[in-house]
């Protein structure tokens, strides 16, 4: 009997959101680092006025940071409690990817939602198009999510750690970044901004996807 | 009928090497033993057979009639035992079995459940509130040797299925691997006890390695 993928992604994301409800550690760590730093960033500006295009930048290292904080432990809390080798055993790789994938943007996106009020807040940040920004937030942790997920599969599948995530993930997903930048700058300051940009985003999150997904098989069958 | 077919295997890890021009086949329904002293690389035979790791040279293949399996579907006609295999701590063994049996497409009934249960020694009532880490390390044996029987998989690949087991529970192990080679499932087992080798029909020793 072969379960469908849709029936394993519904699985695996339901056991991550089980597990990780009663493990809090990944969402404490990448809360207290995102509160921690927009405290710090809302301290040091002190209120003064600055360029959209500076609050835009602010945004995205700060979701980027905070999802560092906890996107390599994907695979690796896995690794580390001896569970990944039965999910290998008992697992078609699709579901796990994705399942984790959507695990990974489920939990990004309750950061944002929590994040970016409190950003607009104590910045004092103007939004004047909502629907861009949230386009662009959701396009951005799309990319973050499947970069993460993949990375952190080949990082444990590699055996190496030290740091190494922080360092592929930047390169990685940067081409979702500078973009990204760009639309949220537009969308604090009202700009004229090309559409190209948001599709060049979410083209790069397709072939990520995509390519996580052929990569992932071979990773997971050690073909 | 599945086969497992090692053809002139060499693996070698941080340069000492394990496995040396190995050679084997090993048939459904029958109870295949690999034995040697520790670190003779039993449970990176195991491991090789589940393609679960990639020979340094050498072929492994896994065929059924005249068809090599190889990824998902060879995935999913496999179970694998060892004591480094662990189910998630933090969820109760009935949501640990749902989770795994569900991933093969498998959902037993409330029946069902007590029957596989009682076939390996836990009662019904501790897999329901009881989380995994809570077990004891004979009660996660068992407990991953449940899943392996109701998951229906063809080839057992078992690393000490009797380790952290007291005697009843290693009786259990004995029984159920002869009925699954009489179910003509493919059953690898990789031991040092000596009542487990005493059940083999054949054996794979990896002594002169």
């Amino acid at each position: 009997m072969k379960p469908s993928t849709f029936q394993g992604i519904k699985l695996v994301l339901r056991k991550e959101l089980m597990t990780g409800l009663r493990f809090r550690a990944a969402w404490a760590a990448m809360l207290m680092f995102s509160f921690t730093s927009l405290v710090c960033i809302s301290f040091a500006l002190g209120g003064t006025s600055a360029e959209p295009k500076l609050f835009a930048a602010l945004l995205w290292i700060l979701l980027f940071f905070s999802s560092l904080a906890g996107s390599d432990r994907v695979f690796s809390d896995e690794e580390a409690e001896g569970t990944l080798m039965a999910l290998r055993v008992y697992a078609p790789s699709q579901a796990v990817l994705f399942g984790k994938m959507l695990y990974e943007f489920f939990v990004l996106t309750v950061i944002t939602v929590l994040l970016l009020p409190l950003f607009i807040v104590f910045l004092g940040v103007e939004t004047k198009e909502i629907l861009l920004l949230l386009c662009t937030v959701g396009a951005g942790l799309w990319g973050i999510s499947a970069a993460g997920t993949l990375l952190s599969a080949l990082i444990v599948g590699a055996g190496v750690r030290s740091g190494l995530f922080s360092v592929l993930m930047l390169p990685v997903i940067l081409p979702v970044f500078l973009p990204a930048i760009r639309l949220t700058e537009a969308a604090f300051g009202g700009t004229v901004v090309s559409l190209s940009f948001f599709g060049g985003i979410v083209l790069y999150d397709m072939i990520l996807s995509v390519a996580a997904s052929i990569l992932f098989d071979y990773l997971w069958y050690a073909e | 009928m599945k086969m497992i077919v090692f053809e002139e295997v060499d693996k070698s890890f941080g340069g000492r090497k394990v496995l040396r021009n190995l050679s084997a086949v090993c048939c459904g329904g029958q109870i295949t033993s690999v034995v040697g002293p520790n670190g003779c690389g039993k449970s990176t035979f195991l491991k090789l057979a589940g393609h679960f790791m990639l020979p340094d040279s050498g072929r492994v293949t896994i065929k059924e009639e005249d068809m090599v399996l190889q990824g998902e579907e060879l995935r999913m006609s496999l179970a694998y035992m060892s004591p480094e295999l662990r189910f998630y701590p933090r969820l109760t063994a009935l949501e640990n079995l749902s989770f795994f049996l569900g991933l093969r497409g498998i959902a037993l009934d409330g029946r069902q459940y007590e029957e596989v249960l009682e076939r390996v020694g836990i009662l019904p009532e501790a897999v329901k509130r009881t989380r995994v880490g809570e077990f004891s390390t004979g009660m996660r044996q068992r407990l991953l040797f449940c899943v392996m029987l109701a998951s229906k998989a063809d080839i057992w690949l078992l690393d000490e299925p009797g380790a952290n087991l007291d005697d009843e529970g290693r009786a259990m192990v004995l029984r159920e691997i002869k009925r699954g080679a009489s179910e003509q499932k493919l059953i690898l087992l990789a031991t040092n006890d000596s009542r487990e080798r005493g059940a083999a029909d054949e054996a794979i020793d990896l002594s002169g390695n």
